[in-house]
């Protein structure tokens, strides 16, 4: 059908979403929309995504405190780390879009709301994973399954922004989480 | 009708070289499309993948670049 719309490249995925062994992610269209209203500015887009990536990033240093083996306390201080690259990333673009230059303190200080990566709270991603704490894989694969709730909720929000700024801004952070991604399913390996 | 459409080839490619197509996009644009009904993209979906039920797809084309590669599930 798109073909005879004048799409110049079509593939379509053989097996459909029964043959894809990778992540996925669920909810309806609009989950975790509400973090952002389609009416900011990059700046303010830009400090959402780092209150999720912090989110995200407490999250993983909570369990850190929670967990008694060496190996998953070092797996989840890998992840925590993870974040805070990220966030350093962001804030970097901030100071640059801004021209400004605040600290990380007065940042997070004064902009940074609690909210968690993929728009879902960390009970809710608790209780959909069924988290055995200690165990690296299902670690791992947690992590993977909320970077892949984070990489759709910015790719959902990119296709809704009809400021090319903050589309692009947003693509290029979801292409972050693909790449968090591949990072995380490297430890499988 | 536009018989043109069932003339023309789409491809097709199994999920694993979908997989690597899209790890092969990065930093570039591309459309990614879920065709199925909501209450099934709300029981998991491609991360990114914008849904367009398969009976809406004619009328909501617009909304997609049709420059871009488009992979279709």
């Amino acid at each position: 059908m798109l073909t005879g719309m004048g799409f110049k490249k079509v593939i379509n995925m053989a097996g459909g979403i029964k043959a894809w062994n990778g992540n996925q992610a669920v909810g309806p269209e609009d989950t975790g929309l509400y973090l952002f209203t389609g009416a900011e500015t990059l700046p303010q887009v830009l400090i959402v995504a780092y209150s999720l990536e912090k989110g995200l990033q407490d999250f993983y240093v909570s369990m850190t405190e929670q967990v008694s083996g060496v190996k998953a306390r070092n797996l989840f201080d890998n992840l925590a780390r993870i974040e805070t690259n990220h966030q350093k990333r962001l804030l970097s673009e901030y100071r640059k879009e801004t021209g400004t230059n605040p600290s990380k303190g007065d940042f997070e200080q004064t902009h940074v709301v609690r909210a968690m990566e993929g728009g879902l709270t960390t009970e809710e991603y608790l209780k959909l994973y069924q988290l055995d704490k200690e165990n690296e894989t299902e670690v791992i694969s947690m992590a993977m399954a909320i970077e892949a709730q984070a990489l759709d909720l910015y790719q959902r929000t990119a296709d809704r922004s009809s400021a090319e700024d903050i589309r692009l801004a947003l693509m290029q952070i979801a292409d972050e989480e693909r790449a968090h991604l591949k990072q995380l399913a490297s430890l499988l390996e | 009708m536009r018989w043109l459409q069932f003339f023309r080839r789409v491809n097709s490619m199994d999920a694993q070289a979908a997989r690597k197509l899209m790890d092969g996009f990065a930093g570039a644009e591309f459309n990614l499309i879920d065709v199925r009904q909501p209450k099934e993209y709300k029981a998991g979906h491609l991360p990114g993948a914008q849904l367009i039920p398969l009976g809406d797809l004619e009328k909501r084309s617009t909304e997609l670049d049709p420059n871009l590669p488009t992979l279709v599930y």
